[in-house]
């Protein structure tokens, strides 16, 4: 798509060159899109966001695609003396806990007893909770070894236990990893039962004689949350410190030399047990959201997926935006959806792509919070540390339908859970290799149905086809008008007109990059302050740049009345074409973002008109189309965005507290090195600024 | 520079600088180069002094180009003044070229992000700018000095001799000799005035014929500069196989395309994937296809623009390269900055601009994606130096096409002179 587009930019510029020989199939199809770009454009647009709509119907049964996978093949050899072993361990915790009032690391070491007793290498991990840094070029490197502040204390940190179990069959080069989060301070009763899931499964595991991957059991300390204990695990694993941590003074529990590894991991799943099931059966909840929107290999949820359902009878279902399960629009969407399939499967009984109503409705809420949180970034649970180190990881959360304190019932909750582990297990042991197979870019509608990249990409494609077109066909007219009102012969450079409007263009980029590295330098104002503060500073600096550019350049300003400067039509044909390349590289990074970003962009940047010649003309058409200019751009703004979703979102508009709260958000962005954070800084900012220019243009 | 460091070492040790896989260079690059690699200023890390090194070598080539462009800005001026068109355009603005390339080239992204990175590329670029710096001052030892350097660090300079043969031959860059002469008939015919005439006779004379002292003379010391630097090579390689060695290791480096790392270029991938028993063969095929495509056909078609065949030939050796870099892209970009006022009316310049753009950011986001978080393959990336080559070639093409339009401009412009 983006190639045909290309061959249309380029070949309007020819057009005007030698009209003498007949131009190619192709050119005469670039010339046809781009005289008729407005009619295009529109169409484009239509059929882009009908994409997205389309999208729930397009989804595909997910299937597994590596052949050495084969889940539940196997009979599970889980036995009762496995899971009675489990209940132990979570009885002498809760006991130990009654009793032991404390702060120690006591129960820490219970559970490192019981590892060893079960054969495994044990090892303890010091790390230190780290506050929000904000590291601007760190969204594409790789997670590096956090230099240890120096002033480090003993009163907070917290400790990870690993365990270890050596496969009789591998040669110590590969592994799986087991994640539990335990709050060793004031964990709940529902969190002890992961610890007993995977205890069972670990001393089934000790003694099997078909492993050939190691084993790790990572019980890690969330008392300041799920992620920061496994990404300081990680980190130590993969790049270790050789520097003497202040830490290991802290009490006696001597954690040095004692570090233990594994070879490469192949997998990684984190358990969690939280919280009652509103169904009646236990349902399991699959999260696979990592940082910028990176996925897990499909194969793993695939294999975890069957297990969970044909194997062991869980309700799976993954994350939606329930909000959307009761809106009244994507209802009349989904029946008129349904109406259309069920036409044609009476036209022809091949064609049944319909599907009901209600799965349709169930499939955008699902794809809506999947796009949201892969936009967004941050990742949705301790698996996004895996992914930093490209290992598949996912979250499973496992909610059961007991009280916690129901014996009976807690050794069956094991059973299965500790047997859905193995069959996981056992399947990704059969590994030869990493996990490749299978799609990495997806999107879930639902736990056994996804969109595949190919079929997204789609959607996003026609969003942005008409940018190219509109760009071009603007430049043809942008260049005549500039060619009619000169009428000066020293204007000779025929082709590089544009570079006036490229200079304000990327003088509004520089500007955006500047605007997006502040925060930094704010973050290093001493004194506390409260984000609104902060947020105050940071857009005062903004706007104050902003206005210093405007008065220093000469001929820049959208406000100052000059004759002859840019003329708008070309300016907007290379805004559009920076917003173009902008999109098309984000879509790459994070096809969620560009996907929100070009929804909110594309119209914006396709409306945008100097609003002045609308006012004068008093034509009903024009004044109709500066008004939805204007209020596209107003809603282009990210902070109004923010303000709008929010407020879609059902938390009520804020006064002046929204830019406190947009601070915020932004710094939980930077915490997690969201590239959606660049985007908004240096593509979408920019381009909006432009469309700003361009609307108040004197022309 | 992390080679050259290793090669040092290996130096250091009393081993073949060429013992490692790292380093493929030149054994004078690196007795120049190499202390600095360990040297430490003030407890500040080493490649400080290095980046220092390539700082001045590029405002060196800064400088030079600016030299370069003010002369080819008067030989412009001088062209037009006789093809009596500077009267008629008058007010046609002349852009100071020099100044422009010597912009380009120092606030160029990519001589910037070669600096940083800490590539050799801004001392090769250095080279190549002294030759035809002296052969545009027509400082014949100095082109000759600039043409063994460059050829001696990277093996495509060698592809420069033409042009700077043409350049010491004809003169500068000019518009195609049949139709100076046109004109001159023409201001015989209408002026009439001796001295005119003779003038006129003398820079005919000038452009016209090939000097073949100069280029004897240019010959001449391109013997003598290879020879002395072979021998200081030999020198500072005795004990470890002499220069056949280096040969080997360095221009067969070139030439075999040994390593197959990922690059900008086209090579690396394809001879991943090539077959073992036809790799020789399609070795032969590329390196004519460099040898017999790309230098000829320019050569008789621009030889009466020297310059501007350097810079085609440059850009056509980058693309097709083995090894390149973004330096490389630097170099070529900044010598096209020089012919600004020919290249007015270069087509799709927005469009070329845009893709250069787009390009240049994708290609590490592909790399990100493929070495890093590991969602992506080598095509994507390969897909992305592909597109990025089919751009450098548009870039090559339109810029050519440009300047022939040009001249036909020139030659329609002055046959209408000469009807009125």
């Amino acid at each position: 798509m983006a190639a045909v587009n290309r061959d249309n930019m380029e070949e309007v510029k020819t057009d005007d060159g030698s009209p003498k020989i007949k131009p190619r199939p192709i050119v005469r199809l670039g010339i046809f899109l781009i005289a008729h770009s407005p009619i295009f454009s529109v169409v484009f647009s239509a059929a882009g966001v009908l994409a997205l709509l389309l999208l729930p119907l397009l989804a595909k049964n997910t299937y597994i695609s590596e052949n050495a996978l084969m889940p539940g093949s196997a009979r599970s050899m889980l036995s009762n003396q496995d899971v009675s072993d489990g209940s132990k361990l979570v009885k002498d915790i809760k006991n130990f806990r009654l009793n032991h009032e404390g702060q120690g690391v006591e129960v820490q070491k219970l559970i490192g007893k019981y590892m060893s007793d079960m054969g495994a290498e044990v090892s303890f991990q010091k790390f230190h909770p780290e506050g929000n840094q904000f590291h601007p070029l760190h969204f594409f490197s790789s997670p590096d070894s956090y230099a240890l502040e120096e002033n480090v204390s003993c009163a907070s940190y917290g400790v990870n236990v690993a365990g270890i179990i050596r496969a009789p069959r591998g040669d110590g080069k590969e592994s799986i990893v087991l994640v539990t989060p335990y709050d060793f301070i004031n964990g709940g009763d529902y969190e002890s039962l992961s610890l007993g899931i995977v205890s069972s499964l670990f001393s089934l595991l000790s003694r099997v004689t078909w492993l050939s991957k190691d084993i790790i059991w990572l019980v890690a300390d969330s008392r300041y949350g799920d992620y920061r204990p496994v990404a300081a695990w990680l980190t130590e694993y993969h790049s270790p410190s050789f520097k003497v941590s202040d830490l290991l003074k802290c009490d006696e529990l001597n954690t040095a030399d004692n570090f233990r590894r594994a070879g490469t991991m192949a997998a990684a799943l984190v358990v969690k047990v939280d919280g009652r099931s509103e169904r009646f059966e236990d349902t399991l909840s699959i999260y696979a959201e990592a940082s910028n929107g990176q996925m897990p290999n499909l194969d793993l949820i695939n294999v975890v997926n069957y297990l969970a359902v044909h194997r062991q009878g869980f309700y799976v279902k993954v994350e939606k935006v329930v909000s959307l399960l009761s809106s009244s629009w994507l209802q009349i969407f989904g029946e008129i959806f349904e109406a259309v399939g069920k036409l044609a499967h009476t036209l022809n009984p091949d064609w049944n792509f319909g599907i009901p109503a209600a799965d349709y409705l169930e499939g955008s809420a699902t794809l809506a919070s999947s796009l949201y949180s892969q936009a967004l970034g941050i990742p949705t649970g301790p698996h996004g540390a895996f992914r930093d180190y490209q290992v598949d990881a996912i979250t499973l959360k496992i909610s059961p339908r007991f009280p916690p304190d129901s014996k009976t019932r807690q050794h069956d909750f094991f059973l299965r859970g500790a047997r859905l582990l193995e069959g996981t297990i056992r399947s990704v042991n059969n590994l030869l290799e990493k996990f490749h197979q299978s799609f990495f870019l997806y999107l879930l509608t639902s736990p056994s149905k996804f969109i595949s990249v190919g079929v997204y990409m789609i959607a996003f494609a026609l969003l942005v086809a008409p940018l190219p077109m509109v760009a071009a066909s603007l430049y043809i007219d942008g260049c005549k008008a500039l060619t009619n009102s000169t009428h000066n012969p020293a204007e000779n450079l025929k082709s590089w007109k544009w570079l006036d409007a490229a200079k304000q263009v990327f003088a509004l980029h520089l500007l955006g990059f500047i605007v997006t590295l502040l925060p930094y330098f704010i973050c290093q104002v001493p004194g506390q302050h409260s984000p609104r503060n902060r947020s105050i500073m940071w857009g005062t600096t903004s706007s104050s740049l902003l206005l210093i550019t405007f008065v220093t350049i000469p001929g820049f300003s959208p406000f100052s009345s000059r004759l002859h400067g840019t003329n708008w039509a070309v300016l907007k044909s290379v805004t559009i074409a920076a917003a173009f390349i902008g999109l098309c590289l984000m879509s790459i990074i994070n096809f969620a973002t560009a996907e929100i970003g070009a929804l909110l962009l594309v119209p914006t940047c396709l409306m945008a008109q100097p609003i002045k010649p609308a006012l004068r003309s008093r034509r009903v058409k024009s004044l109709l189309g500066a008004f939805c200019s204007l209020v596209l751009v107003t809603i282009g703004f990210p902070v109004m965005f923010f303000a709008l979703s929010k407020g879609l979102l059902g938390e009520g508009l804020v006064g002046l507290s929204l830019g406190g709260e947009f601070w915020t958000w932004l710094e939980s962005l930077w915490a997690w090195k969201s590239a959606t954070y660049l985007y908004i800084g240096m593509v979408h900012l920019p381009c909006w600024l432009l469309c700003l220019c361009i609307l108040f243009h004197p022309s | 520079m992390v080679s050259v460091a290793e090669g040092y070492w290996l130096k250091q040790s009393l081993q073949s600088p060429y013992a490692g896989s790292m380093y493929h260079g030149s054994p004078l690059l690196l007795s120049i180069l190499g202390p600095l690699t360990t040297r430490r200023i003030e407890g500040k890390s080493s490649h400080h002094l290095c980046s220092l090194v390539f700082v001045i070598a590029d405002v060196l080539s800064a400088l030079l180009l600016r030299a370069t462009g003010q002369k080819l800005q008067k030989a412009y001026r001088l062209n037009l003044s006789r093809l009596g068109l500077l009267t008629s355009l008058h007010d046609r603005v002349i852009l100071p070229c020099g100044d422009i390339a010597a912009l380009v080239y120092l606030w160029n992204p990519f001589t910037i992000l070669s600096c940083v990175g800490l590539s050799t590329s801004p001392i090769e670029n250095l080279a190549v700018i002294v030759s035809v710096y002296g052969a545009v001052t027509r400082r014949v030892p100095l082109a000759a000095f600039g043409l063994v350097m460059a050829t001696h660090l990277s093996l495509y300079s060698a592809t420069l001799a033409i042009p700077l043969i043409f350049l010491l031959g004809y003169g500068l860059d000019a518009p195609p000799v049949k139709k100076v002469l046109q004109t001159r008939h023409v201001g015989v015919e209408t002026t009439g005035s001796t001295s005119d005439v003779s003038k006129q006779n003398k820079l005919t004379q000038t452009t016209q014929l090939f000097s073949w002292r100069t280029v004897l003379h240019f010959v001449f010391w391109v013997l003598v500069w290879s020879s002395y630097v072979l021998v200081l090579c030999s020198l500072s390689l005795k004990q470890y196989g002499g220069l056949e060695e280096m040969f080997k290791r360095t221009y067969g480096f070139i030439l075999r395309i040994e390593d197959l790392s990922p690059n900008i270029g086209v090579f690396w991938y394809f001879f991943a994937e090539v077959f073992d028993f036809s790799r020789n063969y399609l070795l032969i095929v590329f390196n004519l296809y460099i040898l017999l495509t790309g230098i000829p056909p320019l050569a008789f078609r621009l030889k009466h623009r020297p310059c501007f065949l350097a810079f085609a030939y440059l850009a056509f050796s980058s693309i097709l390269k083995s090894y390149p870099s973004v330096g490389d892209a630097a170099l070529y970009l900044s010598l096209w900055a020089l012919f600004v006022n020919e290249l007015t009316d270069m087509e799709h310049s927005c469009f070329i601009f845009c893709g250069y753009i787009g390009f240049s950011l994708l290609s590490p986001v592909m790399h990100n994606i493929w070495i890093w978080r590991g969602t992506g393959n080598a095509n994507f990336y390969f897909g992305n130096a592909m597109g990025y080559a089919c751009f450098q070639f548009m870039f090559v093409e339109k810029s050519v096409n440009a300047m022939l339009n040009h001249d036909q401009a020139l030659k329609k412009a002055t046959a209408e002179m000469t009807k009125n």
